[in-house]
């Protein structure tokens, strides 16, 4: 731990411990997300938890972290590239990646629950397990895409394709709102995302609509 | 005028973030008219009336003044029922959110 540079300032010769520095802290990162995972497993394995009572933290640890993924963007457009924004920016694709892993622990406990194939395709016609299934689908096209080696090798059609993840969210939101019978809570997490898209629009809007505005 | 549109976004990030942890009201919620729970019948007795449809019972509980049903039908389909606890009577049941089964003149 004693490698690890405070600031990414310095190049040259701090440059590799800088890097190293970064990657602990990227480490350190995943450690934490990984947290309330072992938790949740932790207590299934032990037969405190029933498969079906874990499904809505799952789903909705998913679903969080999604937003929280996907709020940087429009945020930092919005505000600018700075502040918390940056290390924000920095680790989104990280918590995209995590949002995954809670949808396939989510799913894992589906499977548990349900504990057969037939009443699983017997029920994937009903619309709160279709939208399920597709958001998962959607998260596991945009997790495959999210590493470094894939976002160098897609170059520009990294963005157009990584655009799924709106759809993932989307679907996510609905899967739980038909679940619930009820849309407040899925509406309440998907508020902050849904404002910032909405800001972010009328901001390019005017940006487009009035250029003695646009910043130097 | 951007200046403005920034501080409502402000404004509006941080207002939904403050009404994240909140706990939702929800109005999917089913409401039985369960009266107090001094004259509910005891959970054992529900889950005999559920065994006697047939369920396999995975979990009751008590949700609003209704008792609350987690179970699997003979067909295997995940089910969620409500029961009224003074009667027993089954109310209304949903497969994964979508009604299957709601008694005649029940609007709770």
């Amino acid at each position: 731990m004693t490698e690890r540079t405070p600031s990414s300032r310095s190049h040259g010769l701090a440059g590799t411990d800088t890097r190293r520095g970064w990657q602990s802290l990227r480490l350190a990162f995943w450690v934490l997300l990984a947290v309330p995972a072992w938790f949740m497993i932790r207590s299934f394995a032990q037969g405190e938890t029933l498969a079906m009572d874990l499904l809505h933290p799952t789903g909705e640890t998913a679903l969080r972290l999604m937003v929280l993924a996907m709020l940087a963007g429009p945020l930092a457009e919005i505000f600018g590239f700075r502040g918390l924004l940056r290390p924000w920016l920095a680790v989104r694709r990280n918590l995209g990646v995590a949002a995954f892993g809670y949808a396939a622990l989510h799913l894992a406990f589906y499977v548990i629950d349900m504990g057969a194939f037939g009443p699983m395709l017997d029920e994937l016609t009903l619309p709160a397990i279709w939208t399920g299934w597709l958001s998962f689908i959607a998260l596991l096209a945009a997790a495959s895409i999210s590493s470094n080696a894939m976002v160098r090798r897609l170059g520009r059609r990294w963005k157009p394709i990584q655009r799924i993840v709106y759809a993932a969210v989307l679907l996510g939101a609905l899967h739980w709102w038909l679940l619930d019978r009820d849309y407040v809570p899925a509406l309440i997490h998907l508020a902050p995302l849904l404002l910032a898209w909405c800001a972010r629009f009328a901001m390019r809007a005017r940006r487009s609509t009035s250029p003695e505005e646009r910043p130097a | 005028m951007i200046r403005s549109l920034r501080a409502a976004a402000l404004v509006a990030t941080v207002l939904a973030f403050g009404a994240l942890p909140q706990p939702a009201l929800a109005d999917g919620d089913v409401v039985c008219r369960g009266g107090p729970q001094d004259k509910w019948e005891p959970l054992a007795s529900l889950r005999k009336k559920a065994w006697q449809e047939g369920w396999e019972v995975l979990k009751v509980q008590v949700e609003g003044d209704c008792y609350e049903v987690y179970a699997r039908t003979e067909q295997g389909q995940a089910i969620e029922a409500f029961f009224h606890p003074v009667t027993l009577e089954k109310l209304v049941v949903f497969r994964r959110g979508r009604e299957i089964f709601r008694k005649e003149g029940f609007s709770g």
